[in-house]
């Protein structure tokens, strides 16, 4: 693998970031399996190849983007929190709604953002090569993110929030409006995931409705490769290892398909990655069998 | 003051697994009152609990706590008056955040949730007394999770949680119940100083006939959704467990009493 490919891996890595620090608050944090991301995550994308091909200004375009992601959250917390329909089927619901939804907002099933000016355009006259400033570049927002993120957990909302999610009775019982943390909750998670989404966009140039699929499953393999890496009760360090474990699973899939011996293409990424996941899904519970024997 | 005026409950109505829980329950703390509740199983003990703390909401009837009539707020929203700890140990507290996440998370019940810190240090001292006051060595383990400590331990913390946050009311469901009876007898006791320390109006469900007489002010009977006994002071005093099971018998109309449903001991 060169190395030029390699910090591609680290750079999707840390896009993709983002994407974990959401899948870890809606299914870590509130426990609320969530699979608007994949509707989300394509939103950010159209949303800001739309806007900047508009002429608005890249940052401007990470913001609105953030916005729709998090108004998909919203959508999908709704329908749960009101309505009382199945949190995995109001994602779903929201996801299927917002393929169709991508489409109007691009209008065609992808867009092209080739030599248009991107976050990253200004930093490319540093003098460092392009494919180091681009992570470098989103090595610091999502630091930011990380710090952000954990600094709200740590609050009295922030507990509530762990609280509603990990034993619902009793944080109502302690005056927790538990489906109010929920509308938070989706928002941040899809919020994030619409950032991620608009990123992407920038920094690959494109953005297509069929981005989305499987970002979820990505999103939980980082979560899992996070905490297989670090186990920790500090929150600080869990955010950080999410990230840690997307930039580790990105690395580790280019790794696999530039192993010629292992015969695999790039088309069958999302095979891979759901066999991977299965994997870590399964093992703690093998591990758990063969010590109760 | 809380009391509970003509309260109705009945579970899946009109279906063949109709239940009448409460029948016109009366029942009207006074401040500062310590009420023990008894009864067989199915008598309305919790359903009454329920009731008040929000989880059940009655057919027909009022429940106020002073003037306010909180019939119909949300569990989440009466919390700002009703203090609450549960029968399960698991079901009072968060097993995966700390001891002091826990008691940070109590102590801002009833008050509205900023951004700023929950473990600030001038709260994480006051925790620390408080905790330290149990006598139970967990005022060294503050950073600990919850998950990693025994069910009594867990109720001591409850109670010292319910506690933090000023309340109108204090409801215990069976919260020794799970207890081995060493631990039982010192939560029980902790409860008794406890509310005395902050003169919190208390409604504890027991299915012991012993406790219910040993601690409190008053204590209520329940029978079928119904108060069938209601006594205090001096008559009280003079009662014995015996007294009280034969009261039971009575009610129950001459049935031999069912060792599983009540415990005497």
């Amino acid at each position: 693998m060169s190395a030029i490919a390699l910090w591609g891996a680290v750079e999707l890595g840390l896009i993709f970031g983002f994407v974990a620090l959401g899948v870890y608050l809606a299914f870590r944090v509130l426990d609320f399996p969530d699979l608007t991301v994949d509707g989300s995550f394509p939103l950010g994308a159209a949303v800001a190849a739309v806007a900047i091909s508009a002429g608005v200004d890249p940052w401007t375009s990470l913001i609105i983007a953030a916005i729709c992601g998090a108004a998909c959250g919203l959508v999908t917390a709704f329908l749960n929190v009101r309505f009382g329909i199945l949190n995995l089927l109001a994602s779903i619901l929201t996801m299927i709604a917002l393929f169709s939804v991508n489409l109007r907002v691009m209008g065609r099933p992808n867009m092209s953002l080739l030599n248009r000016d991107t976050i990253i355009s200004p930093f490319y006259d540093l003098g460092i090569p392009d494919h180091i400033v681009r992570p470098l570049v989103l090595f610091v927002l999502v630091v930011i993110a990380v710090l952000l993120l954990a600094r709200f957990l740590a609050s009295d909302f922030g507990l509530a929030m762990r609280a509603a999610g990990a034993n619902a009775r009793m944080a109502q019982a302690n005056g927790v409006n538990v489906g109010g943390q929920i509308y938070v909750g989706m928002v941040l998670s899809n919020g994030l995931t619409g950032l991620a989404g608009a990123l992407f966009a920038q920094i690959a140039g494109f953005a297509d409705v069929t981005s989305g699929v499987g970002t979820i499953v990505v999103g939980l393999a980082s979560v899992i490769v996070g905490e297989t890496l670090f186990r920790s009760r500090s929150m600080l360090v869990a955010l950080f290892a999410c990230v840690i474990g997307s930039v580790v699973y990105r690395v580790a899939v280019q790794l696999a398909l530039s192993a010629d011996f292992l015969f695999l293409k790039a088309s069958d990424l999302n095979l891979v990655t759901a066999v991977l996941v299965t994997l870590a899904l399964i093992l703690p519970k093998l591990k758990a069998r063969r010590r109760a024997a | 003051m809380i009391a509970a005026e003509n309260l109705h409950v009945t579970f899946n109505p009109g279906t063949p697994l109709e239940r009448k829980a409460l029948r016109g329950i009366n029942v009207t703390l006074h401040d500062g009152e310590f009420v023990t509740v008894i009864g067989s199983n199915g008598a309305g003990k919790s359903t009454l609990l329920g009731a008040i703390a929000g989880d059940v909401t009655p057919q027909k009837g009022v429940i106020r706590v002073g003037a306010d009539d909180v019939t119909r707020e949300k569990p989440s929203a009466r919390a700002k008056r009703v203090a609450r700890v549960f029968q399960d140990p698991l079901a009072g507290s968060c097993a995966d955040l700390s001891i002091e996440e826990n008691l940070a998370l109590a102590a801002a019940r009833g008050s509205r949730r900023g951004f700023g810190l929950a473990l600030q240090a001038s709260r994480r001292a006051k925790f620390r007394d408080r905790v330290a006051e149990l006598g139970l060595g967990l005022e060294n383990r503050m950073g600990d999770r919850m998950g990693l400590l025994s069910g009594g331990q867990r109720q001591a913390l409850s109670l010292v949680m319910a506690t933090l946050a000023e309340a109108k009311v204090l409801l215990l469901d069976e919260h020794t119940a799970a207890l081995d009876p060493g631990m039982a007898e010192f939560v029980a006791n902790l409860t008794e100083k406890l509310v005395k320390q902050h003169g919190l109006t208390t409604l504890m469900v027991t299915h012991s006939m012993r406790q219910a007489l040993d601690h409190g002010t008053r204590t209520v009977m329940l029978h079928e959704g119904q108060v069938v006994l209601d006594i205090a002071g001096d008559r009280r005093h003079t009662m014995k467990v015996d007294d009280l099971v034969e009261m039971f018998r009575k009610v129950r109309g001459g049935a031999e009493l069912d060792d599983d449903a009540l415990r005497i001991g």
